[in-house]
């Protein structure tokens, strides 16, 4: 169930040991350890610019530390050298960004089904079976013809949800997914996530919606200045700490009713 | 027979308004015309295709982030671009074709005729403007994009075949069809190294009939008819390839 506890290897699919990352002179990542287990639903949050996005980027090969040893599902992604190695991981980890970054020239149908069948090579037939399936579980069927640039931000994202599921991943990355969305439109996002995450998908969300964490996380963890300050259950986090500074953040992001107004309503 | 009734009628007609299209009824210079028609309209049908698809590696060598591919083909478009078709014409035939015969032994055995000179010569130079819109298209592509479908294990080479060349191939389709439209009237620099296209035909008509008027009204007409019917196909295109709900 907690992350960081080393003796559960057997179960963890993915650990951070010692993560050490830079972009030129700035130090991102200052020694990040983290182990999450598999089914476990994880939340990353803390201030912007601490190093949240940048967690996910190394889980997903999408970046590469200097130092430190990364292990995603068996692969040692920190020892990957060609970026074949790293399409491979890719693959198998789905990952779903801020700016829902669907193709806008091919219609809801065909971005689900572009990856699964161009990259995996997998069946058409099967794979339209599945992306419809899927556009059901995000209650989104009757859009399958549209195009991305007819539809709301919000279910922009709940396609760009069942864009990722189509590869069948056997972990899930959401990087601020409804960071981008207006309130109104937050919640059905929440929900198809929160219905992920109860049908056992291994996730990892960085998001400010503190209330949908504590919700929904088996774990959640504080980062600041490129360093995991804490990390424990919701309850651990949200309302027994002791450290002021994430009482201080929870407490000024959560406190209003701001959260509660997003994450419960229009579900 | 309804043919040559057809053809003298025409020359009666056009004699009236005082234009003299008379060779018409001969045999051999007719036949000269007729074929500078075809042989044009068969060097733009030739070259388009070679200029698109040329292009389209052009600007895929551009945009690798690879030196070695982007570099030869960088220079080569600069200097396409800033010199005139018809020097690169009389250098690619008088040199380098001169160069590909003494190679194989003799212009005898040299395969490469004046046509392909053209074809190869327009088609690049064509293909040069198509790679610098092409590749403004495709650095357009938000990187946010590219960085998603990375994410989901496309390389770099499906990234660019199924995200960034269909989105930069609509976005650069004006100045495409605007490139194709300027090839079409570039083929009659075939002239120069005697390929029998239309303006070449005409040259020599006139050179015999004094009939310099009436055949380049003939002349005007057809290559607007022809840029008419591109620029036409391209509108079509753009309306086929517009995507619902987004700014191209």
């Amino acid at each position: 169930m907690t992350a960081s506890t080393a003796t559960e290897t057997g179960a963890a699919i993915v650990k951070l040991e010692d993560v050490h990352l830079s972009f030129g002179q700035t130090e991102v990542l200052k020694g990040i350890d983290l182990t999450i287990n598999k089914g476990d639903a994880v939340s990353i949050i803390g201030p912007s610019g601490s190093g949240k996005s940048t967690i996910l980027r190394c889980i997903n090969a999408l970046v590469t530390p200097q130092s430190g040893k990364i292990t995603v599902a068996g692969t040692r992604v920190d020892q990957l050298t060609k970026e074949s190695e790293r399409i491979q991981l890719r693959k198998r980890v789905g990952i779903v960004f801020q700016q829902y970054n669907l193709f806008p020239h091919l219609t809801v149908l065909d971005n689900i089904v572009l990856a699964p069948t161009k990259i995996l090579g997998a069946d058409r037939t099967a794979t339209v079976k599945l992306a419809r399936e899927l556009l059901e579980k995000v209650r989104l069927s009757e859009k399958a013809d549209a195009y991305p640039g007819q539809l709301s931000g919000g279910q922009q994202q709940r396609v760009a949800i069942a864009r990722a599921l189509a590869m069948k991943p056997e972990l899930v990355l959401f990087d601020e997914v409804t960071s981008a969305l207006d309130p109104e439109t937050v919640g059905e996002v929440l929900w198809v996530i929160r219905d992920l995450i109860r049908d056992g998908m291994t996730s990892i969300l960085v998001t400010h919606e503190m209330r949908f964490a504590e919700e929904i996380s088996d774990t959640v963890v504080f980062t600041e200045n490129g360093r995991i300050v804490d990390h424990g259950s919701p309850q651990q986090i949200f309302h027994t700490t002791d450290n002021p500074r994430i009482r201080q953040f929870v407490g000024g992001l959560s406190g209003g009713g701001r959260g509660a107004v997003r994450d419960g309503e229009g579900i | 027979m309804q043919d040559m009734n057809l053809t003298g009628l025409f020359i009666d007609l056009m004699g009236r308004l005082g234009l003299n299209y008379e060779f018409l009824a001969t045999g051999y210079e007719a036949q000269i015309w007729r074929d500078g028609f075809i042989t044009t309209l068969y060097l733009v049908a030739v070259t388009i295709p070679v200029s698109l698809i040329v292009g389209l590696i052009f600007a895929a060598c551009l945009t690798s982030g690879r030196l070695w591919l982007s570099a030869p083909v960088r220079g080569f478009v600069e200097l396409t671009r800033n010199t005139p078709t018809l020097v690169q014409l009389m250098f690619s035939f008088l040199v380098l074709n001169t160069v590909v015969s003494n190679m194989l032994g003799g212009a005898q055995n040299n395969p490469l005729s004046p046509f392909f000179w053209v074809v190869a010569v327009v088609g690049l130079h064509v293909a040069a403007l198509h790679a610098e819109a092409i590749r403004g298209g495709i650095e357009a592509v938000p990187s946010s994009m590219i960085e998603a479908a990375r994410g989901m294990g496309f390389s770099q080479f499906e990234i660019l075949r199924y995200v960034q060349i269909p989105l930069a191939f609509r976005a650069s389709l004006p100045a495409i069809v605007n490139g194709l439209i300027s090839l079409v009237k570039s083929t009659t620099v075939g002239n120069a190294i005697a390929v029998s296209e239309i303006t070449y035909a005409s040259i020599m008509v006139w050179t015999q009939r004094d009939n310099v008027v009436e055949l380049m009204i003939v002349l005007l007409a057809f290559f607007s008819l022809i840029n008419f019917v591109v620029a036409r196909v391209g509108s079509w295109v753009e309306r086929r390839l517009a995507i619902p709900g987004y700014g191209l």
